[in-house]
């Protein structure tokens, strides 16, 4: 045991050591003799409730192809708002209109399969969160509806600040309901119920790093095939654990941020995923920011997934070896194969005025069961492109 | 999600208010608001700064330090716990400085009559002298004395800093992340523009009150200054400034203007007067106090820490701890 | 098992942070900007991850109460 403690760190005395000096640093007594005055900081609060509004428009245009078929192509335009009400409660919303048009492949990439299919999806995302002295809590409603899909759920999160502001706890519960109604009569008034758990954390490092982790838990019970798809047949129970961690880092001189993001993602279809993002955002004088960046993403195939491999003798689409009429697990899905996926994404951003500001994406994505991270791709599967553009224009208040 | 944010939505010309306060302009600037969000953040930032005006400032009467210097050598009085930490600060300041930080050094002024430049001899100096002293202050929980009659004590060496800081903590606490509080020059700055750069604060030039002899870059913390140039007068030669040191009573000579960048307002404003106060050990004392400073001597020779974003100094700045 | 070793590594991390030297208040100016926020345009990632969990198998995990689709 020391002897002596110092409540304050002690310095030996530097410069000239001719200057009789106390040998507590007289930096470090200041300073924390001021820290001492009444008011000097704010009394923390948490993040404080928006003082101002925002309504914006956006679109985002889809083209999705393979070689020698243009599939899906869809236009999004969508109205995203944010409202404060009463000083500390906030309502945003997300209203989306889905017009999807085009091809979407009935197993595998084999175009035979293929035919037009024309939908529209409206969906509504609401918000409403409360902001606390040392956090929050929101609720949330979103609803999705299709000609033969519909989907309601519920969602309550919080968040929990330290009262340094320098740690937040982040929780989340939701629950979901579908319901499937297939055009093709495949199945009638089919149910899937999900709940979902989400536990995490941010954690200020230091003045340029902010770093989050977390850990999510999806149950899913009930109608998870794929009805316009012939031969699918999947487990009616799908649960998935994801974990992930996301390392925000600002560079001073540059002005710049760099975001990393990675997920590890794993669920009872056998299906295991990796998904590793980085963006850096740069930003320029009069309020031009443009953002470069990369996803990658790889996954293992389910474990019901049959290879492109038909049988000798009927052919596409019926699978070697299978026995199909006694319906076992089992799809020809590209989705549930194992491949790598790599997005390339340029974003620009303007600051109009103290009003208006502007954005717009241009992200392209590609699918190859060749470019799998750990293992091989699933064979015989042609690459999937896509791309997207999002425009999107916003005023504040 | 994360910790702390509240996000800068405008890069307009910011809100500015300015205000006459402690006999000295004062301003507040606030980016990223609306002119009448702005208005009311600065009225209440302003409501702030004269209630600290008027409950310390030793012109009031009925102010606490007019109270205690008036009942000096005789009764004690009661002091709230705001008043008893403004005396814990000054009690730290006189350790951290030495002595040479007093908030009883203020009965010098009896003697120094900077309008009329008048020279005090060195008897009325010796006669003050023996009523400074920050030891002879008297404290107990809720009640200060100062042991003397004619002794006194004033905030002037803080209060000003002090107010900047608690303005700015009013600010912050109101939602402002993007603005800064300058009273006199004394500046605490609540976070950095809109679009995340830092504000740029022009040094005075000790010799030319029209002239700006540097920049300083900050974005958060605050930046304050000490020179030699707000109260003075020449005499043969010889410029006698209103820093004085408690020892000797007389003016220090050796710094022109020393300014420093700290997290608060109330710890640059009293690392720079302590430098002033410490003459040739001040350099040495800034180098140890931690904080970024830029500092000019009385040949007009320019010293800094590297630590402070200097740009545009007259002349080039020297490095002396580098 | 992988999952495993990743909690270890996110334990590892989260004790850590006790040992973090607290930032304080005034040095956050760097951390307020909108671009340093992991919420920052969600908009924009809703339209991501809509165009990614129709295209692969596992999306979501990092947020609650999404709307499910029939994007096949």
């Amino acid at each position: 045991m020391a002897a002596t403690e110092h409540p304050v760190a002690v310095e030996k005395p530097r410069s000239n050591p001719a200057l009789t000096r106390d040998p507590v640093s007289t930096g470090a007594l200041v300073l924390s003799a001021a820290l001492a005055l009444p008011g000097l900081l704010p009394a923390a609060s948490a993040e404080p409730a928006p003082a101002g509004g925002m309504i914006g428009l956006r679109n985002l245009s889809y083209r999705e192809s393979q070689p020698g078929l243009e599939r899906v192509g869809s236009n999004s335009p969508s109205l995203v708002f944010l409202v404060p009400l009463a000083g500390e409660w906030a309502l945003s919303g997300d209203l989306v209109t889905d017009n999807v048009s085009g091809a979407s492949p009935r197993y595998h990439t084999a175009i035979s399969g293929a035919s037009q299919m024309k939908d529209r999806r409206n969906a509504a995302d609401l918000q409403l969160k409360r902001y606390l002295e040392d956090g929050s809590v929101s609720v949330g409603l979103a609803r999705s509806n299709e000609n033969d899909y519909a989907s309601t759920a519920l969602s309550l999160q919080g968040t929990v600040d330290s009262k340094d502001r320098n740690t937040t706890l982040l929780w989340g519960l939701g629950g979901a309901s579908d319901t499937i109604n297939p055009v093709n009569l495949a199945v009638r008034n089919e149910q899937r119920h999900s709940i979902d758990a989400m536990l995490g954390v941010a954690q200020v490092l230091t003045p340029a790093d902010l770093v989050q982790f977390s850990l999510g838990y999806n149950r899913g019970r009930g109608y998870f095939s794929d009805p316009y798809k012939i031969f699918d047949n999947r487990p009616r129970r799908l649960n998935q654990t994801a974990l992930s961690a996301k390392w925000n880092h600002h560079f001073d001189a540059a002005d710049g941020t760099s975001r990393f993001s990675y997920r590890y993602a794993t669920n009872s279809d056998g299906v295991r995923s990796h998904t590793l993002g980085e963006e850096y955002v740069q930003a320029f004088g009069e309020g031009w920011s443009v953002t470069p960046a990369l996803r990658y993403y790889s996954q293992s195939a389910a474990r019901f997934y049959v290879d492109p491999i038909y049988d000798p003798l009927f052919g596409a689409p019926f699978p070697a070896g299978v026995a199909i009429f006694q319906h076992p697990l089992l799809t020809m899905d590209q989705r549930l194969s194992a491949f790598g996926a790599l997005t390339l994404e340029a974003k620009l951003a303007r600051q109009l005025s103290a009003q208006w500001s502007a954005d717009l994406k241009l992200a392209r994505y590609e699918q190859r069961s060749a470019w799998r991270w750990f293992g091989r791709g699933s064979p015989g599967l042609a690459p999937l492109t896509a791309h997207w553009l999002e425009i999107g224009l916003y005023r504040r208040w | 999600m994360k910790p702390v944010v509240r996000h800068g939505e405008a890069n307009d010309a910011p809100f500015r208010f300015g205000f006459t306060v402690m006999g000295g302009p004062g301003e507040i600037t606030l980016a990223a608001t609306d002119s009448r969000s702005g208005l009311r953040l600065a009225e209440l930032a302003v409501a702030e700064i004269r209630r600290i005006e008027s409950k310390f400032s030793r012109y009031r009467p009925d102010s606490v330090v007019s109270q205690i210097n008036a009942r000096a050598g005789a009764d004690w009085t009661d002091c709230d716990a705001e008043t008893e930490s403004l005396f814990a600060y000054a009690d730290a300041l006189y350790t951290a400085s030495g002595g040479l930080f007093d908030i009883s050094s203020g009965v010098l002024r009896r003697a120094w009559d900077f309008r009329a430049q008048r020279i005090p001899s060195q008897q009325a100096l010796t006669a003050l002298r023996a009523l400074i002293g920050w030891q002879r202050m008297e404290r107990r929980a809720g009640q200060v004395r100062l042991a003397l009659a004619g002794m006194e004590i004033d905030f002037g060496g803080f209060g000003k800093e002090y107010a900047a800081d608690r303005a700015g903590a009013l600010l912050l606490e109101q939602g402002a992340r993007h603005g800064l509080v300058n009273l006199g020059g004394d500046i605490r700055v609540l976070g950095p523009k809109p679009d995340g750069s830092p504000w740029s604060l022009g040094i005075r030039d000790p010799r030319d009150p029209a002239a700006v002899i540097a920049e300083i870059e900050i974005a958060s913390g605050a930046l304050a200054t000490s020179g030699d140039y707000e109260r003075y007068f020449e005499a043969d030669g010889r410029r006698y400034c209103h820093i004085l040191d408690p020892r000797s009573g007389m003016p220090v000579e050796h710094w022109r203007s020393v300014s420093v960048v700290a997290a608060l307002a109330v710890v640059a404003g009293s690392h720079a007067t302590i430098a002033m106060l410490k003459q040739e050990a001040g350099q040495a004392y800034l180098d140890d106090c931690g904080c970024a400073y830029l500092a000019y001597d009385k040949d007009g020779r320019c010293l800094r820490q590297s630590g402070a974003k200097v740009t545009a100094t007259v002349p080039p700045c020297a490095f002396p701890s580098a | 098992m992988r999952p495993l070793a990743l909690s270890i590594v996110i334990a590892a991390c989260l004790a850590g942070c006790a040992s973090i030297e607290p930032v304080a208040p005034w040095q956050k100016g760097q951390l307020a900007k909108p671009e340093m926020g992991f919420a920052d345009d969600v908009a924009g990632a809703a339209y991501a991850e809509h165009v990614y969990s129709s295209r692969e198998a596992v999306s979501g995990g990092t947020r609650v109460g999404g709307g499910g689709c029939g994007c096949n």
